[in-house]
């Protein structure tokens, strides 16, 4: 049947192909081995907890497709928390609070984006030092304990915990949207294809009459604002600035951003691989939960994969030169 | 747009540039008329591609002016350029690989719809046309990284045509293309000349200067020596006025003539992309040397005798033995080392102290049990320090802060440690001052003279028949020629370079 061969020919030659493919047969197998697995209630449930990585890994897909790298978003959950907690608390005003962290994870994104792009310091080492200051800041001003919303607005606990139409969490709502606008940008605005020229071949897109340092800080920013965003999400479900929050969220983002088909050498990459990626990784925690797998199990497992689809994608890769 | 085709479309005057210890370019002028063709020629090192580098926006000059249509002009940055109606085609492509044709064509200015989407159905459109308007075929929707070369060439002359470029500068735009392909080259150059747009031409090519160009200039050691009509020239003319008279350095030869024994030998050796069954021997005592122009494959056949770089087909052998290609380990085993063209990136551990630089391939030879036995290590450095008189101030010193010429004895001094009977040298000279320089000549006399062969790769003349017992002249990664030194002269060796 030439339709369906057609539709082989789309899944194989798009990047995507094989991830999407990849995501069904693991939620094929944990639907044969586990009769919970595939209830309405579990996949939504997935769905709201992949939102917030889903979200963070948007903006560091990004930076990543620029050339650079940011791995700043862990501690950036945790910390964005404690300016909305605390306006909220003084204030009673969700827009402030939201106002606040936006604020501060926007202050983060300049720096690590002034330092990164502008100074030309390595943006691993840029990002990795604001994940130590952030997560240490965090300790200092809480005191190693979590800071209780005494606000307690109905539309604040909404944020998180809240399902359009009683189904889908308001927070993979978020991420759709964001998913969707961005890929938009990335793919079809003008700034977006500067981003993957700049990260494709830096001198080119110099060449070309591209401010290649303000596309990469524009960069930085984003993914702070949108690790913001997730951080609003995650305060909100709960219910309090937690200093742990957060923690070794980073490695997770960029290992799903990886295992989506976006290259550390920039240029390559697209926001519905990352995407897929997340709800893989997502899909994999939860199904091998459900099997009673002990977490230590978890983490070998989800390691091997990923190292097993990067270098069957280097391969391919390498194959085609 | 299209303004009187007398008036010149650019005039460069007076234009000045100097890196740190080198004077790249002085007082050099060079005027465009729209609708011609202007060539640019002269050796490695003249200051062509500092000028055209200049024009891009990529330098900036430190003196002079630049007018374009009679207006002062600032090129600060690419962009300027752009703005202009500059486009510069540099010898290495500037596409991004990732994208189509079609959008690495509008990569200046993506067209967009209304609400600033980019309207992708006209970008193909449009390259399509321009394509056609060329006689080019081309898939605008294929990607740039799967395109040969000359295809991503042509690509890369549209992009200017797209911008409306009124100035299309090329830098050596035919050193990757066949012949057919130069053909169409030529065609879309004439096009271009049509359409009244001023090109420059830089080449190497003298018999592509005379089919292509309206008028040439001739550029010799960042001076400019004339600029004439092309029709007022020969072949030996033009060459007359690359080489000009020099002052011949006289290099002291202490060495006595080449032994009988071989020691290299490289036979029908072939790559991917540049080298074309090239063969040659070189004996004990002997200093062989390779002259060419930019990329003529010099480069890329010292990295490949020495095993660095896969080679297609053909054998080397280092003193009777056969080297495993693409294996350095066994090419130091069997002893032969090359001293890299790029020093700082290939050669250099820049942060890492001079004993360190000096030992690197022979540490083995200083370890008992895997241990590497300092003391004897650090007098065999200081050996090679005070024999080669390497100038430094401690030998746990970072090899940053010694001069050129220093930097290179102690990476000659690291094969030599190694006991290697072959060394490869190329542009040994680069960025160095003129006293090292005859020092680090002298060496290489002193090596011959040792037993050791030598092959040399430079594209500076006077080096070449000063120390060389033969020479072999490269061009497209064939040896076109090869004489005893006795038999050479600048001119031969240019001609056969250009050949």
């Amino acid at each position: 049947m030439p339709q369906s061969r057609n539709l082989l020919r789309v899944l194989t030659r798009r990047s995507e192909g094989p991830l999407l493919l990849c995501l069904l047969a693991v939620i094929g197998f944990f639907a044969l081995a586990s009769d919970t697995f595939l209830s309405v209630r579990n996949i939504t449930n997935v769905l709201g907890q992949a939102s917030l990585a889903m979200m963070a890994g948007i903006g560091v897909a990004i930076v990543f497709i620029s050339g650079e790298v940011d791995v700043s978003c862990g501690s950036l959950l945790a910390a964005v928390a404690i300016p909305l907690i605390v306006v909220m608390n003084a204030t009673n005003s969700l827009a402030l609070g939201i106002a606040a962290a936006l604020a501060l994870g926007g202050v983060v994104g300049v720096v690590n984006g002034f330092l990164a792009a502008y100074l030309r310091i390595n943006s691993l080492i840029v990002t990795l030092g604001t994940l130590f200051v952030l997560r240490g800041g965090v300790y200092l001003y809480t005191g190693q304990t979590a800071i209780p919303d005494d606000a307690g607005l109905e539309s604040f606990f909404q944020l998180g915990n809240g399902r359009l139409a009683g189904v889908l969490p308001y927070p993979a709502v978020a991420a759709l949207v964001l998913l969707l606008v961005f890929a938009y940008v990335m793919g079809h605005r003008p700034f977006g294809r500067h981003v993957f020229a700049a990260g494709g071949n830096p001198d080119v897109a110099r060449l070309a009459g591209y401010d290649v340092p303000r596309i990469k800080f524009a960069g930085f920013v984003v993914s702070a604002l949108l690790a913001t965003c997730a951080g609003i999400m995650l305060a909100s479900r709960l219910g309090s600035a937690v200093h742990v929050a957060g923690l070794g969220f980073e490695f997770q983002v960029v290992a799903a951003v990886v295992l989506g088909g976006v290259s550390l050498s920039g240029g390559v990459g697209s926001l519905f691989g990352m995407a897929l990626g997340v709800l893989i990784l997502s899909f994999l925690a939860n199904g091998l939960g459900m099997l009673d797998l002990a977490t230590e199990w978890q983490l070998v497992v989800t390691g091997a994969i990923i190292i097993a689809a990067v270098s069957f994608d280097e391969f391919k890769r390498r194959q085609k030169l | 747009m299209l303004s009187d085709p007398h008036s010149p479309a650019l005039a460069m005057q007076g234009i000045g540039k100097q890196f740190p210890g080198v004077v790249a370019l002085a007082d050099v002028d060079l005027t465009l008329t729209g609708g011609q063709v202007h060539a640019l020629i002269g050796e490695n090192g003249a200051g062509k591609s500092t000028l055209i580098k200049i024009l891009a926006g990529v330098y900036q000059k430190d003196s002079g002016s630049i007018r374009i249509g009679g207006v002062e002009a600032e090129l600060r940055t690419p962009r300027d350029a752009l703005r202009l109606g500059i486009k510069v085609v540099f010898q290495e492509i500037a596409l991004i690989p990732e994208f189509t044709v079609a959008e690495n064509i509008f990569l200046e200015r993506h067209p967009v719809n209304r609400i600033g989407s980019i309207a992708w159905g006209k970008l193909r459109a449009d390259a399509k046309a321009l394509f056609d308007r060329l006689g080019f075929a081309v898939d605008p929707g294929a990607r740039a990284r799967d395109l040969p070369i000359s295809t991503q060439q042509m690509v890369e002359i549209a992009r200017a045509l797209a911008h409306e470029a009124r100035i299309v500068v090329m830098d050596e735009p035919t050193s990757s293309l066949t012949p057919k392909e130069v053909a169409l080259l030529f065609t879309v150059i004439r096009r271009l000349k049509s359409l009244g747009i001023a090109v420059v031409y830089v080449s190497h090519k003298l018999d592509e200067i005379f089919e292509i160009a309206d008028t040439v200039t001739v550029l010799r050691d960042g001076r400019h020596i004339s600029t004439k009509p092309v029709a007022a020239h020969t072949q030996d003319s033009l060459i007359q006025d690359m080489i000009g008279r020099r002052i011949e350095f006289l290099f002291p030869r202490a060495r006595g003539p080449a032994r009988s024994d071989v020691l290299l030998s490289v036979r029908g050796l072939s790559t991917k992309d540049k080298l074309r069954d090239v063969s040659f021997e070189v004996r004990a005592g002997e200093v062989f040397g390779f002259f060419g122009l930019l990329g003529a494959g010099r480069t890329e056949l010292a990295k490949a005798i020495v095993g660095f770089d896969p080679i297609r087909s053909g054998e080397i052998a280092i003193g009777g033995q056969p080297l495993r290609p693409h294996d350095t380990r066994t090419g130091v085993a069997l002893g032969i080392g090359l001293l890299t063209e790029d020093r700082k990136t290939e050669g250099l551990m820049l942060e890492q102290s001079v004993q360190h630089n000096m030992s690197l391939a022979a540490l083995g030879g200083f370890a008992v049990a895997g241990f590497v036995q300092e003391a004897r290590e650090r007098s065999a450095v200081q050996g090679f320090v005070d024999r080669l008189r390497v100038r430094t101030p401690g030998l746990d010193r970072p090899i940053r802060d010694l001069s050129g010429g220093n930097q290179q004895k102690v990476l000659l001094s690291r094969w030599l440690l190694r006991g290697l009977k072959v060394i490869v040298v190329d542009e040994p000279t680069r960025g160095i001052d003129v006293g090292a320089k005859s020092e680090i000549f002298a060496l290489i006399d002193r090596l011959a003279g040792e037993g050791h062969a030598v092959v040399m790769m430079t594209s500076e003349m006077p080096e070449l028949l000063g120390l060389s017992d033969r020479i072999a002249v490269m061009a497209n990664g064939r040896i076109t020629a090869t004489m005893p030194r006795a038999d050479a002269t600048q001119e031969g060796l240019l001609s056969a370079a250009i050949a």
